[in-house]
């Protein structure tokens, strides 16, 4: 086992191979506070990348509700148990990585499940942490509480699913860090959908091979971000690349997001896969639950969300998420607006920080109308 | 990590040749000699009441990961005979469930046969070879053998109560449709077998087995009664240069793997054997031809 630096637990940890970091990183940035669980993003994907046969069950993109849905059945919560009750506080994270923690004659501690455990996409769809007693209110956090976890692979520095297969057929690119599984070198012995602790390899059983989202890559290469951001309907995620760890480049959305101001937060950095897609934690929901999810930065991140009005440049660079169809590599605040510039730092697109307010009064004079508030 | 790798291949060349050292008793295998020239297929022909069966202990993959401790298949009886163009091996053990059906969690059974690319020389590790000794690996997939029987799966037939309104392939060119075909799409030979059950490939040590652009194994599995019986046949001499070139009357090496996919084996999570010697019988005075490939 190599030793590699992984900034997300703050210590060097043990990996098959040797640390080499790409140019830059795919990422992406999903504002979980905005997310309803349309599964536009989740069509998007399917009819983009799999409608073919022996793809019917797999979602490279899915949204579950947590804390009771899960694609596939459990993923997180089996892995975390068989991982066992860590020390989860930071920053230098002290327990075991999944790869710390491999069995003898195993690469990383995994599980393969079962073909049934993808029988239900949407279990636990919308269901709440418990029920509600007589005579209770509101409190944030909510004692009763849900949210919307939209998942794709996380393109992770240190990938599980590349470290698990032993014939070398899953790579990570070094010009933009996707990692992508070569269908004529795969020989479909499923050791990446055992390795990969968020469960973003998917086995065909009609080619026989594995297949994993491949970052719309044909996309990226010309400079437009992944289907599943540009159908967001919601304008929750901001996809593009992630710069050095120790170096962020304040200017680049990504890096301001994620190194700077440590709003957006890696999903179960614990596993040590130093995952490179990037949650802005819910606010209503126990803080002791993210922690678990998300890791030690979960209450400044909801500290700094609660007080977005007041911050300029924070505010600009969610502002941009959804913005356009292209990647934003650079933006600034202009007065009132953000603005997005690509690889070259020609503008992109220019969007007001505050929508103008404007107000209709009731009665419409012209028409001799009264007007009421749905129209 | 490459000096470890190093060290282990330096360890499993030794366990090899140590499997070859005079001093041992090692049991050899004879591949008799048979009439005619038509490849050597089925397991049930009266020719193999001939050939002297010799049973080979296999053991656990425990030597590189990821492993499977447990694997369940620890005795390979062997039976060899060659005909004046083919080599061929007839393979029987127990399985108690017969794995052809593949799906995420339900791995196939499979067998396979390994002999040195280079047969005069120096054995190559039995473990799937070394870099500079080249292996040529025969396995054949009970897969492919119901691919061939039964015809290839189906979403319909994997998963009887699937449903999908519309398929890609019903509505594009065929062209335009290969993009959702994955790795049919790029003829990945593990996805389907062509004409043969058996897989023609070689190998220089671990992750390196690579299916050969052209096949010459040739095959047949039958399961019955909780065992099953396969053949696995090669050309003694072929236009194949990364096959071995055999002639009566040689001495050689062979090696064998086995997977119980009822038991989760698959890939280096499986049963093998080290080196076995092989002998080429010299009865008989039939003169062979080289053997072109097999069309598919």
């Amino acid at each position: 086992m190599a030793k590699v630096y992984n900034w997300q637990i703050g210590r060097e940890m043990d990996y098959p191979f040797e640390g080499h970091r790409p140019q830059k990183q795919f990422a992406m940035v999903f504002d979980t506070n905005k997310c309803i669980a349309c599964q536009t993003c989740t069509v998007a994907c399917k009819t983009t990348w799999t409608p073919g046969r022996g793809q019917e069950y797999m979602y490279w993109n899915n949204v579950e509700t947590k804390p009771y849905g899960y694609y596939p059945l459990g993923w997180d919560v089996r892995i975390l148990e068989a991982l066992g009750v860590q020390d989860m506080t930071g920053p230098v994270y002290q327990g075991k990585t999944l790869f710390d923690a491999a069995p003898t004659g195993e690469v990383i501690l995994g599980y393969l499940p079962e073909d049934i455990d993808y029988a239900h996409p949407n279990i636990g769809e919308d269901d709440c942490a418990g029920t509600m007693p007589q005579g209770a209110h509101l409190q944030l956090p909510h004692m009763q509480w849900m949210f919307y976890l939209p998942r794709i692979c996380n393109h992770c520095t240190y990938p599980a699913c590349l470290a698990a297969c032993p014939r070398q057929s899953i790579y990570k690119r070094p010009e933009d860090g996707i990692v992508l599984l070569d269908q004529s070198r795969c020989r479909g012995y499923r050791e990446c959908v055992r390795g990969c602790p968020y469960k973003k390899t998917y086995f065909n059983a009609v080619t026989r091979v594995s297949e994993k989202c491949i970052g719309c890559y044909p996309a990226i290469e010309q400079g437009r971000q992944t289907q599943c951001t540009i159908a967001c309907i919601g304008k929750i995620r901001l996809q593009g690349f992630l710069g050095k760890h120790d170096a962020p480049d304040e200017d680049n959305p990504l890096d301001y997001l994620v190194f700077v101001r440590k709003l957006a937060l890696p999903l179960y950095p614990q596993f040590g896969l130093e995952p490179n897609t990037y949650y802005i934690p819910p606010v209503h929901v126990p803080p002791e639950f993210l922690r678990q999810m998300f890791g030690w930065g979960v209450d400044a991140a909801i500290a700094l969300y609660r007080k977005l009005h007041e911050d300029k440049k924070l505010l600009a660079a969610l502002t941009l998420f959804g913005s356009t169809p292209q990647i934003i590599h650079y933006f600034r605040v202009d007065g009132d607006y953000a603005v997005g510039y690509d690889a070259t730092e020609k503008e992109l697109v220019r969007v007001p920080l505050h929508e103008p307010v404007v107000i209709r009064e009731a009665y419409d004079r012209a028409h001799d109308a009264y007007r009421t508030n749905i129209t | 990590m490459k000096r470890r790798l190093l060290s282990v291949v330096t360890g499993a060349l030794a366990l090899g040749l140590a499997a070859l050292s005079p001093g041992q008793q090692v049991a050899e295998i004879v591949a008799i000699t048979v009439p005619g020239t038509n490849p050597i297929v089925d397991p049930s022909a009266p020719l193999w009441r001939d050939a002297r069966p010799v049973d080979v202990t296999l053991l656990p993959q425990t030597i590189v990961v990821p492993q499977k401790p447990d694997a369940a298949v620890r005795q390979l009886q062997v039976r060899a005979a060659h005909n004046a163009q083919w080599l061929a091996f007839r393979l029987e053990w127990a399985d108690p469930t017969e794995s052809n059906h593949i799906v995420l969690d339900n791995f196939g059974d499979q067998v396979a046969v390994e002999l040195p690319v280079d047969p005069h020389g120096p054995a190559p590790s039995p473990m799937m070879g070394n870099p500079g000794g080249r292996v040529n690996i025969m396995q054949w997939r009970a897969a492919f053998q119901r691919d061939i029987d039964r015809g290839p799966p189906t979403v319909q037939s994997l998963y009887p109560n699937a449903w999908a309104d519309v398929y890609p392939d019903q509505v594009l060119s065929v062209s335009d449709a290969r993009a959702y075909t994955g790795a049919l799409g790029v003829e990945n030979p593990i996805s389907r077998a062509a004409a043969s059950p058996v897989l023609d490939q070689m190998a220089e040590g671990w992750g390196t087995m690579t299916v050969k652009p052209e096949q010459y194994a040739v095959g047949r599995g039958v399961w019955k009664d909780g065992r099953w019986a396969v053949v696995i046949a090669r050309p003694l001499v072929s236009d194949d240069l990364n096959g071995p070139r055999l002639a009566r009357g040689d001495r050689t090496v062979v090696a064998f793997a086995v997977w119980e996919g009822g038991n989760g084996e698959v890939g280096s999570r499986k049963s093998w054997s080290t080196w076995v010697p092989l002998v080429i019988g010299s009865g008989g005075a039939q003169k062979g031809e080289s053997v072109k490939r097999q069309q598919p």
